[in-house]
């Protein structure tokens, strides 16, 4: 009776069910037509010109998303994204100075610093029992203060550096006419997929994620696992604040705030169970793009601000009305 | 009939403490904290504390202990409600704009405003309980919803709140608002003993049995996050009582700091267990860590860094006494 | 066919059926017990005794079939139906709310209340302590966190609670399951108390003597419906009718006792419920352990296994001491535990996930080249291993959960196989398992005996102890209070040495 169906390769069904699939589907749909609407309010809303803009903005989205889709998986969160993010925005300034010759170390240095940080929530949180929501939110609040001391403000004398221009170049520049931060982010996007499918860490972290005894019984590392899925959380987060610093040539503070609601809405968007087990980056990936395009389609309609807040919301809100609805989850 | 076997009554204190574990590390670390407290302002000031020190103290933390205890009645359902920021905001800003000279027109606006609060609960309550959605992700959206219009009442930090309201509220000449925590306090002992009290402890503690016992957990639910909206609305009203005039962003950092006057306070997070009394405390602890840490000369931009630390090490603290005693988590 | 002239039943379930995603569990059951009647069901696990009792008591609707209360054509969408109807029931899974205390529990609903309607507190626990002590359990104490008290004393809160109604119809779903002799003296007590009252009293039971000792009529289920209903039964009768075989064909013969090598030995074990465990098992050997639930077993397994601490005491496989911190240990290959857990739902699959990738799930490091997962190898071995144990299902990529219980237990069995173990650690596996499914299991056991592994089992069914095991060894209160060898166990031997306890004496 087994191998009676169309055969399709192992590591694609283990983990695209068919639900998985159409949440991503459904998410990339909504992208498409925000880009519709959005053209029928501002034409030229489509071009590849804006469409490469969004997408640009949405990367960034995306790279914070990375590191977010992971703790979700085994049903955690992180919620200490936003200084995480900026306290990397303002490391790679000051250890770089703005020098080129800086910049591999200043680079490794900033990442290495999102990595510790993650793993320092994974081992509060896998390892000494403390809630994720707890420990995460403590972290914000400890690198917020630590960036905020360290630099005095970010007052201090090297605060006002540039991102070293290899960076800034990576931000901005185009290769082969694609915008290498569109490139650096498909490679984000391979990395992570075979990450989830393809490896024995990509499996054990689905099997956390759906039950965590089971699979600590069934001889699995939970602990490790779940601090080195932390760990690549604060990576991400760095990443992302490369990826801005870059961006915008200096650091300011501030600027990771936003990026809390706006990575977990993008995972939960793209199909990912909040409580873990289910979902994939690339349904993240196009989540970010809807969130992006719908931002962007706000202020095409020179919605306010406040406006943009609320329909925010009310969209997500939707889109939760109408994923729950179709799985019967609760 | 004789006895299924002898009958070794653990001592009546012995079940008070450990069944109040969180209540009673919440006090101590009151008790530190005031001592901390006390002895850098001593040192700095070479003075003690006075009157002035403890209005100002009480007036601001007000607004952390209402905040506060919105959260918990959520948190004890199981819940989290990311959303309490928002509802801070807007109601902060509708008061600015809406109170006047005339104090019968200043009460009626009060209730609606508590109404407010209650309608942006509900539906957090209906979309969780009914939606069956989940908490931290309704409420994220909410937050955005509440926030987006706060902005929109009050786009500019302004509006007006009169003297004698700032004066019944948040008196800036005496500790009077002391009278309020007493009386949430006194509240909360009466609610926990009441038919609601109970079904929000049942229903954190295991949703399935309460149903099975007849208890309506989708009812309860929704009343949790509609009272929790009031009491959010409360804070709000207050915040804006106590600055004398309206901002419809400053609210936005009750959301987190009402998470950890809860967790502070010995409330789980996991639903079920604690005090709002514990949290009313873990309000005052935390506004007390900011007043060591401000008459310390600590640098106030490492604040943050120093509540964070504080946070994770009250929560390790907390699990480690459990142990200690030999709770099952 | 109603009961005896004239008399209108208690409870009456009439061609009830209930299905669960596609699992018939009760499938046109019918039932009468009377006013004043104790009756016991019996059955295998899994022969839908419980969803009855969910069913009559309000905890579950039916799909079809009609139920009766007194006479009247009722329909329980809720318990708190059957409660306005004199029915109450004590569920398998105990219904105590944890961080409540026992006596917060027992009034739940009733609390004593004072002025302005609160609660009076002084009155709740005196009230509770009263209720307690009227029924002869003043030794559980009212002001404990229900999670603070033993497994025993809630199921006694539980049922303390269900007869504090004074009710009409009361069923008791495996209420003896954790309860020593003397629990089990004051239960029945109680129940005989309920049928002088007029009270029918409804139980399940696994327990010949205690069926026969206090029912009045016994209904015997077998795959979701009823296959007979007797004032007197003999225990071979009703096993044959439970299982629609002769006692004698129900188990394969025990193979014949090994003289291998030790495999694991363990010496003065202790933990959490256990005191001074010893045992030594030999290569090709089927170890019993037998207890009632709260006695040690779970620890003991859990701690063998890695996934609970002992505090001292030594552990050799294969002659080779170890330390088992956790199942990561044991599982690496030279070590070779395996515990099948019992509660498949919430500590051994992931329902979720594909079939393959819960066979594979123990084995990740051997299916896998510089951390990337070997997939056509990983297909393979899952392929040949659900051949091999006959899983019924649609493709090794459904997800476990569509799977009946039968089969979900085997996949469990699978993963552990491939892990190679040399002492296999089975925990209750053939519970809500069909028949002919675990006859399959039995016929597996004793096969992996033959093959020379070493095989410590637990199970809830004494009667299984008593026809799978070389010896069984029998927990009470954390120690091993007797060892049984075959040939010639008896399921009765087993019972009475784990439910005698010392205060008897």
């Amino acid at each position: 009776m087994s191998g009676a169906r169309v055969s399709r390769p192992a590591w694609f069904e283990s983990v695209w069910g068919s639900t998985e699939r159409r949440r991503i589907l459904y998410a990339a749909i909504a992208a498409v037509l925000l880009f519709v609407v959005g053209d029928l309010v501002r034409p030229g809303f489509a071009s590849l010109r804006s469409i490469e803009a969004v997408l640009v903005v949405a990367s960034f989205v995306g790279l914070v998303a990375a590191g977010q889709t992971f703790v979700i998986l085994i049903g955690g969160i992180d919620l200490s994204v936003p200084w995480v993010l900026n306290a990397a925005a303002i490391l790679l300034a000051t250890s770089s100075l703005g020098h080129n010759d800086r910049a591999p170390l200043a680079v490794a240095l900033t990442l290495g610093m999102g990595a510790l940080v993650g793993i320092c929530n994974g081992i509060g949180i896998a390892l000494l029992g403390i809630p994720a929501v707890v420990m995460t939110l403590a972290m914000n609040g400890i690198m917020e203060g630590l960036t905020l001391g360290l630099s005095s403000g970010l007052t201090c004398s090297s605060c006002a550096s540039y991102a070293p221009p290899v960076v800034q170049a990576a931000a901005h520049a185009r290769l082969l006419g694609i915008p290498v931060m569109l490139l650096i982010w498909l490679a984000v996007i391979a990395v992570v997929s075979v990450l989830l499918t393809l490896t024995r860490f990509g499996r054990s972290t689905y099997a956390i994620g759906n039950n965590a005894r089971a699979s600590f019984l069934a001889g699995l590392n939970v602990e490790a696992t779940s601090v080195a899925l932390y760990g690549l959380s604060g990576f991400f987060a760095a990443l992302a604040g490369i990826a801005l610093v870059g961006f915008g040539g200096q650091a300011s503070l501030g600027i990771g705030d936003p990026y809390l609601f706006q990575s977990i809405a993008a995972v939960v968007i793209g199909g990912v169970y909040i409580l873990g087990g289910r979902g994939h980056y690339l349904g993240a990936v196009f989540g970010s793009i809807t969130l992006v395009a719908l931002i962007s389609v706000l202020m095409a309609l020179n919605m306010p601000e406040y406006g943009r807040s609320i329909i925010y919301g009310v969209i997500i809100l939707l889109l939760l009305l109408l994923y729950g609805r179709e799985a019967g989850e609760s | 009939m004789a006895p299924l076997s002898s009958s070794r009554r653990t001592p009546l204190w012995r079940h008070v403490l450990v069944q109040n574990a969180g209540l009673v590390l919440a006090v101590g670390m009151l008790v530190a904290a005031l001592v901390a407290y006390v002895a850098v302002y001593l040192a700095t000031q070479h003075r003690l504390p006075g009157g002035f020190e403890l209005t100002s103290t009480v007036n601001n933390t007000m607004p952390l202990v209402l905040a506060g205890v919105a959260q918990t009645l959520v948190v004890l359902t199981r819940g989290l409600d990311l959303s309490v920021g928002g509802v801070v905001d807007l109601t902060n800003a509708v008061t600015a704009i809406t109170l006047g000279d005339s104090p019968a027109r200043n009460a009626l606006w009060t209730v609606l405003i508590l109404l407010i609060g209650a309608a942006c609960g509900l539906l957090n309550g209906l979309l969780v309980a009914v939606g069956r959605l989940q908490p931290i992700l309704v409420t994220l959206a909410t937050l955005s919803i509440f926030q987006g219009l706060a902005v929109r009442v009050l786009p500019q930090p302004g509006g007006q709140v009169p003297e004698g309201y700032t004066a019944l509220l948040a008196n800036p000449a005496a500790p009077t608002s002391l009278f309020y925590v007493l009386l949430l306090a006194v509240l909360w002992l009466l609610f926990r003993r009441s038919r609601l009290g109970i079904d929000i402890i049942a229903v954190g503690n295991d949703a399935q049995a309460s149903e099975a016992h007849g208890i309506r957990v989708r009812r309860t639910r929704i009343l949790a996050y509609t009272l929790g909206g009031v009491f959010s609305a409360a804070a709000g009203i207050f915040l804006a009582a106590n600055s004398t005039a309206g901002d419809a962003t400053t609210g936005n950092t009750y959301t987190l700091t009402s998470i950890v006057a809860v967790v502070l306070g010995g409330v789980n997070l996991f639903g079920g267990r604690g005090s709002a009394i514990g949290t009313i405390l873990g309000a005052f602890v935390t506004t007390m860590i900011v007043n060591v840490l401000f008459f310390a000369h600590i640098d106030p931009l490492y604040q943050n860094f120093y509540e964070g630390l504080f946070l994770v090490a009250a929560v390790l603290l907390a699990g480690g006494i459990g142990r200690l005693l030999g709770r099952r988590a | 066919m109603s009961g005896v002239a004239g008399v209108v039943p208690a409870v009456e379930a009439v061609r009830v059926s209930r299905a669960f995603g596609g699992v018939r569990a009760v499938s046109e059951a019918s039932l009468i017990a009377l006013p004043g009647e104790v009756h016991a069901l019996v059955g295998e696990n899994g022969a839908g005794k419980s969803t009855l009792i969910k069913i009559l008591g309000g905890r579950t609707r039916p799909d079809s079939g009609q139920i009766r209360i007194k006479g009247r054509d009722v329909s329980l969408p809720t318990p708190e139906a059957g409660h306005a109807l004199g029915v109450w029931t004590v569920f398998q899974e105990l219904t105590l709310l944890p961080w409540m205390t026992v006596a917060e529990n027992l009034l739940l609903r009733r609390e004593p209340r004072g002025r302005l309607g609160l609660v009076d507190r002084r009155r709740l626990f005196s009230e509770a302590e009263r209720m307690l002590a009227t029924l002869g359990i003043e030794h559980v104490d009212p002001r404990a966190q229900a999670c603070d008290i033993s497994l025993a004393e809630r199921q006694l809160v539980e049922i303390v609670r269900a007869i504090s109604h004074d009710p009409d119809i009361l069923f008791l779903d495996e209420p003896t399951s954790s309860l020593v002799e003397r629990e089990v003296a004051w239960l029945f007590g109680q129940i005989r108390r309920l049928r002088e009252r007029g009270t029918a009293v409804l139980f399940t039971s696994h327990r010949w003597n205690e069926i026969s000792s206090i029912a009045d009529r016994i209904t015997v289920f077998r795959s979701g419906r009823d296959v007979g209903s007797f004032t007197t039964l003999s225990e071979d009768d009703a096993v044959t009718l439970m299982t629609g075989q002769k006692v004698d064909t129900l188990y394969p013969p025990l193979p014949a006792r090994p003289e291998g090598a030790v495999a694991l030995k363990v010496a003065q074990l202790n933990g959490p419920r256990m005191h001074d465990v010893s045992l030594a098992l030999r290569r090709g050997e089927i170890l019993g352990v037998g207890g009632l639930a709260g006695h040690g077993h779970r620890e003991l397994f859990f701690s063998l296994f890695g996934a609970e601490r002992a505090q001292s005491g030594t552990v050799e496989v294969g002659g080779r001491a170890v330390r088992l911190r956790s199942p990561r240990d044991a599982v690496r290959s030279g070590v070779g535990l395996a515990l099948v857990p019992e509660d498949r739902k919430t500590e051994g699959l992931l329902l979720a996930m594909s079939i393959r990738d819960n066979l594979t799930l123990s084995i990740l490091p051997r299916l896998s080249r510089l951390g990337l997962l070997q997939h056509g190898r990983e297909q393979g071995m899952a392929e040949t291993q659900a051949r091999r144990l006959k899983v019924r299902m649609a493709g090794l990529s459904s997800p476990v959960g569509s799977l009946s219980g039968g089969n979900q237990q085997k996949v469990l069995v699978g993963r552990w196989l491939l892990v190679e173990p040399q002492v296999l650690l089975l925990y209750d596996v053939t519970r809500g398992v069909d028949v002919a499914t675990k006859h399959e299991i039995y016929e597996l056991i004793f096969a992996l005996a033959g093959e020379g592994r070493a095989i410590l089992i637990y199970s809830s069914d004494a009667e299984e102890l008593a026809h799978l095991c070389h010896r069984v060894l029998v927990m009470r209160e954390g120690r091993i209070a007797a060892e049984l060898a075959a040939p010639g166990i008896t399921a009765e031997q087993v019972v009475a040495a784990a439910v005698r306890d010392r205060l008897a004496a």
